[in-house]
C-alpha cells in the first residue's frame, strides 16, 4: 500500500517543495521523525524509500527531465578554498580577498533564464576522504535559501552516522539546518524584490559568451559589484533606465532592435559597455582598459584589447562605473557574499549575507548605504536583533551583531 | 697594525666581531642640527583641525618659504584595504590617515601658495585611483580635491600617469638597497610631505612619518608579482621581498647591496624604511594620533599576537620638518624611549628605525636636541603598552 501511495505522489510536483535526498540506508520509518516540524516536504532519489511517506512527496531527480516547476543546477560545494601551504589559512585570489566557491550567481542566472521556476542545487557533499564539518551543511542550505533556491539536502556518511548516534555536533548541525530553512521560508515578501544594482549584465550566457559572461558574474559577486542579470532574449522588455551602466557580453556587438535599445540607453545618459566601439566614433579618452566615446548624454566604452580575462573585465567595469554608485558597502565581509534587494517603491530593502568562513564573525561586519533607512532587523537562525543606523560621511551604516553562516537584514525606510 | 691596536684595548677577536656587527654598515653622518617639533592636544577630528594645523605650521617656521610656487607631494597612509576595519571603527580612526587631517594640511598648502598639490598612495592590488578607494572607505574625495586649488591624486603603485619610473638613489649607498625606481610623482615634486598615523608597527617598532614611506615603492617592481626583468604592468601582491628578501626587485631596478645580508624582517624592514627616506627626503612630517589603534599597523596584525588590539584616543598631533625628530617625539608620546635600541620597546624584535634613519643623516632622535613647541611631551604621554 505505501509503495502505491509513493508512486501516486511521485507525479505531484510543486515548486514550493523543499527537497532532501533520502539516505538509502535509512529504511526505518522512525527516521521521518527528523523531518517532523521542518519545512522539508519532499524526498528525492533514484527510487522512493520503502516507507509510508505520509504527507511527504517523492521526486525522482533526472537532469534530462527535471520535475515540473523546477530547474536543476548542479552547482559547487560552497566553501573558502584553504591554502595548500597552510590548511588553516584562506587561499586568496588575485583580488587579495579569500577565494570562495559559491553558487549565488549560478542561482540568480538560472532564475533569470527560468523566471517561473524554482532552482534546486543538486551538488553532492565532498568525498568521504575529506573531513566535512556538519556546520558546512548548514552553510550549503543557507546559501541556497539566501538566493531563493533550495539545495537538495544530502547528508554524507559521517553526518548521517552522527545523527544515528545522536552526537551533539550532528544534532546541533541538523537543528541549524532546520532553523535556516524556517528562516528562509519566513517573511517571503522579499522574493518579489529587485536587485539594487548600478549595472545590468546583458548576454545570452551561452555559446561563445558562456565562459566570460558567467565568470564575470562570479567575480563581480566577489568584488561587491552589484548587478542585475538580463538575458539577451528578454533585453528588449527590460527597464534599462534603472541602471547606471549596461554591459553587453558577447563576442560581437548587438544588432537590430537590441542595438537600438542599448544605444538609446547610452544616449539618455547611461554608460554602455560594448565588446567593440561604435562605427566612425572618435574616442575622447581611455580609462581602465577601455576607450570612451561620447554618445548623446551618455558614454560608450569599448575595450582597447578584446575582452579575455574576466577578472580584469570585472575590475575595469567596476572602475568605469565607479564606487560612487555602489548601492551598499560591506566592511569586514571578506569571506562573505551579499545580495541587496529592494521593494519596487524603495521603502523596504533586504540584504542577504552568506558567511563562508564557517565561523561566527570575529571582525564586526558593517553595512553602509548612501541613502536613509530608519531601522533594520538582523535575522539569523538564532535570533532577531534590531539595529539602529549610525550617520557617516556618505550616508548611514548599520553595525551588525556577530553571526555565523547567514544573516538576513530587513531594512525599513 | 689594526690587530695590535685592538689588543691594546683588550679586544678579543670575538669581541671585535660582535662589535663590528653592531656597527652601522654606513658611517654615521655628522651631528644633525637642532630642530623644532610642534606638539598639540587634539581630542577630535573636524573643522577645528584647520586652525590647529595652521598654528602648528607657524610654530615650526611657517609654510610659505617651503611651498610657495612649488609642487607639493603628500604621501598619506592608506595601508591595507578600505573594507577592513577594526571592529566597527572606520579605517581613518584606527589605521589610516584621517581625511580631516589631510584636508586641513592641503588647505594650508594652498593658502601658502603651493603651485600644485598631489596626494599619493599605492595599493598592492590593481591600478584603482585613490578616489575609488576613498569612496569604498566612505570618504568624499571631492572634499580633499577642493580643499585647495590644483589638487590631484595618484596611485603610485605602478607607472601611473608617468611614462617611466624615476630612479632615486640613497646618497650614502644604502643599508639594503642603493636606490629605488619609483613613480614619477616622487621625483616630480619640490616638497615632499609625509602624513602618517601614530601607530605601533610589528616589524618597524612604530609607524610614523618614516615608516609611511614603505608605501612609495611600487609593487610592480617590489611586490610579489613584480616582473622578473622589467616592472609588471599591474601590481599583484604586497612587498614581501622587503620583509624576507626572498627575491630581488625587477632587474631593471637597483638590486640589493649584499645578497648575503640577514633575511630577517626585523633587520630588513627598518633599514629599508631608512633607505627609502634617504632616497626620497621628507620636508614636512605630520603624525596624527587623534584616534588610532594599539599593537600594530592594522587590524590584520591581531592573529598570533600576545597583546590584544585596542582602539584608543591619544588626542595628539605632531608636526615637524625633521622626520626623525617628529617620529622621536611620536615615540615619546607613545611612552617609548626614542633612543631605545633593539631588544627594548618598541624595538623588541627589530632594529630601531629611528637610529638607522639618524645614521643616514636624516635627523635626530635625541629629545635633548629637539625643541618641542606647544604642549610639553609630559602632558600628552599616552603609554601604548599599558594596553595589553
Amino acid at each position: 500500500m505505501w509503495v502505491k501511495l509513493a508512486r501516486l505522489k511521485e507525479t505531484t510536483v510543486r515548486s514550493d517543495l523543499v527537497p532532501m535526498r533520502w539516505p538509502e540506508t535509512w529504511q526505518d520509518g522512525s527516521k521521518f521523525d527528523l523531518l517532523r516540524g521542518t519545512p522539508i516536504n519532499c524526498l528525492v532519489g533514484d527510487r522512493p524509500p520503502e516507507l509510508p511517506l505520509g504527507e511527504l512527496r517523492f521526486v525522482r531527480l533526472d537532469p534530462a527531465s527535471p520535475p515540473e516547476g523546477i530547474v536543476l543546477v548542479e552547482g559547487v560545494w560552497p566553501h573558502v578554498k584553504m591554502a595548500r601551504r597552510d590548511p588553516n589559512a584562506a587561499e586568496t585570489g588575485p583580488t587579495g580577498a579569500p577565494w570562495v566557491d559559491s553558487n549565488g550567481w549560478r542561482i540568480r542566472l538560472a532564475q533569470a533564464l527560468n523566471p517561473d521556476k524554482t532552482v534546486w542545487l543538486t551538488y553532492m557533499p565532498p568525498k568521504q576522504d575529506e573531513i566535512v564539518a556538519p556546520a558546512a551543511f548548514a552553510l550549503a542550505v543557507a546559501e541556497a535559501e539566501a538566493y531563493g533556491a533550495h539545495w537538495v539536502i544530502t547528508l554524507e556518511e559521517n553526518f548521517r552516522r552522527g545523527l544515528d548516534e545522536g552526537t551533539a555536533e550532528a544534532v546541533e548541525a541538523w537543528r541549524k539546518i532546520v532553523a535556516v530553512l524556517k528562516l528562509g521560508a519566513s517573511s517571503a515578501d522579499w522574493r518579489r524584490f529587485e536587485p539594487v544594482a548600478p549595472l545590468a549584465v546583458v548576454s545570452s550566457f551561452a555559446g561563445e559568451a558562456e565562459f566570460l559572461s558567467q565568470e564575470f558574474l562570479n567575480l563581480a559577486d566577489r568584488r561587491g559589484l552589484a548587478y542585475a542579470i538580463v538575458p539577451s532574449s528578454r533585453a528588449l522588455e527590460a527597464r534599462l533606465e534603472r541602471y547606471k551602466a549596461v554591459i553587453y557580453i558577447e563576442p560581437q556587438p548587438p544588432e537590430g532592435p537590441l542595438r537600438a535599445k542599448l544605444l538609446d540607453f547610452a544616449a539618455s545618459g547611461g554608460l554602455l559597455i560594448l565588446p567593440e566601439p561604435p562605427a566612425k566614433a572618435t574616442a575622447v579618452e581611455t580609462s581602465f582598459g577601455h576607450r570612451i566615446y561620447r554618445h548623446g548624454k551618455g558614454r560608450i566604452a569599448a575595450p582597447v584589447e578584446a575582452w579575455a580575462d574576466p577578472y580584469l573585465l570585472a575590475g575595469d567595469v567596476h572602475l568605469l562605473i565607479g564606487h560612487r554608485h555602489d548601492p551598499m558597502r560591506v566592511w569586514n565581509g571578506g569571506m562573505m557574499n551579499t545580495l541587496y534587494l529592494a521593494s519596487p517603491d524603495g521603502s523596504q530593502g533586504v540584504v542577504h549575507i552568506v558567511n563562508y568562513s564557517l565561523r561566527s564573525t570575529l571582525d564586526a561586519v558593517t553595512l553602509g548605504f548612501p541613502r536613509t533607512y530608519q531601522s533594520a532587523t538582523v535575522l539569523t537562525a538564532e535570533s532577531a536583533t534590531p539595529v539602529q543606523p549610525v550617520k557617516r560621511r556618505l550616508g548611514i551604516e548599520f553595525p551588525l551583531p556577530p553571526f555565523s553562516t547567514y544573516a538576513r537584514i530587513e531594512l525599513r525606510g | 697594525m689594526e690587530s695590535k691596536s685592538l689588543h691594546r684595548r683588550n679586544y678579543s677577536r670575538r669581541n671585535f666581531l660582535a662589535a663590528a656587527t653592531a656597527l652601522p654598515l654606513v658611517p654615521p653622518a655628522k651631528a644633525a642640527p637642532e630642530t623644532r617639533v610642534a606638539l598639540a592636544r587634539c581630542q577630535s577630528y573636524g573643522p577645528h583641525l584647520v586652525p590647529l594645523l595652521g598654528k602648528m605650521f607657524d610654530q615650526i617656521g611657517g609654510l610659505k618659504k617651503l611651498v610657495a610656487g612649488k609642487t607639493v607631494a603628500i604621501k598619506v597612509n592608506l595601508t591595507g584595504a578600505a573594507t577592513v576595519r577594526l571592529w566597527y571603527e572606520p579605517a581613518e580612526t584606527t589605521y589610516w590617515t584621517h581625511p580631516d587631517v589631510i584636508g586641513a594640511a592641503i588647505y594650508w598648502f594652498g593658502r601658502a601658495g603651493a603651485r600644485r598639490i598631489r596626494i599619493l598612495e599605492s595599493f598592492a592590488e590593481g591600478t584603482k585611483p585613490l578616489e575609488e578607494e576613498m569612496l569604498v572607505a566612505g570618504w568624499e574625495p571631492a572634499d580633499l580635491l577642493n580643499a585647495a586649488p590644483r589638487v590631484e591624486m595618484e596611485n603610485t603603485g605602478f607607472l601611473g600617469h608617468g611614462k617611466r619610473y624615476h630612479r632615486l638613489m640613497v646618497p650614502n649607498g644604502g643599508y639594503i638597497y642603493p636606490g629605488f625606481d619609483l613613480n614619477h610623482s616622487y621625483e616630480e615634486c619640490d616638497v615632499f610631505v609625509s602624513i602618517a598615523k601614530l601607530k605601533e608597527h610589528v616589524t618597524a617598532g612604530i609607524t610614523g612619518a618614516l615608516k609611511n614611506l614603505f608605501g612609495i615603492a611600487p609593487c610592480t617592481i617590489y611586490g610579489m608579482a613584480a616582473g622578473k626583468d622589467e616592472p609588471a604592468a599591474v601590481p599583484h601582491g604586497g612587498r614581501m621581498m622587503f620583509h624576507t628578501g626572498y627575491r630581488q626587485p625587477s632587474r631593471s631596478a637597483p638590486q640589493e647591496n649584499d645578497f648575503t645580508s640577514p633575511r630577517e624582517e626585523g633587520y630588513r624592514v627598518p633599514r629599508i624604511v631608512a633607505d627609502l627616506a634617504a632616497a626620497r627626503p621628507i620636508h614636512l612630517s605630520i603624525v596624527e594620533g587623534v584616534e588610532t589603534m594599539t599593537t600594530g599597523e592594522g587590524p590584520w596584525v591581531a592573529a598570533g599576537r600576545s597583546r590584544k588590539i585596542h582602539y584608543v584616543r591619544p588626542g595628539v598631533m605632531i608636526v615637524g620638518a625633521d622626520p626623525v625628530a617628529t617620529d622621536a617625539v611620536a615615540a615619546a608620546v607613545m611612552g617609548f624611549d626614542p633612543m631605545a635600541e633593539r631588544g627594548t620597546p618598541p624595538f623588541e624584535t627589530c632594529d630601531s628605525t629611528l637610529a638607522l634613519a639618524e645614521r643616514h643623516g636624516l635627523g635626530t632622535r635625541d629629545l635633548a636636541r629637539i625643541e618641542v613647541v606647544g604642549e610639553p611631551i609630559r602632558n600628552l604621554v599616552f603609554p601604548f603598552r599599558n594596553y595589553t
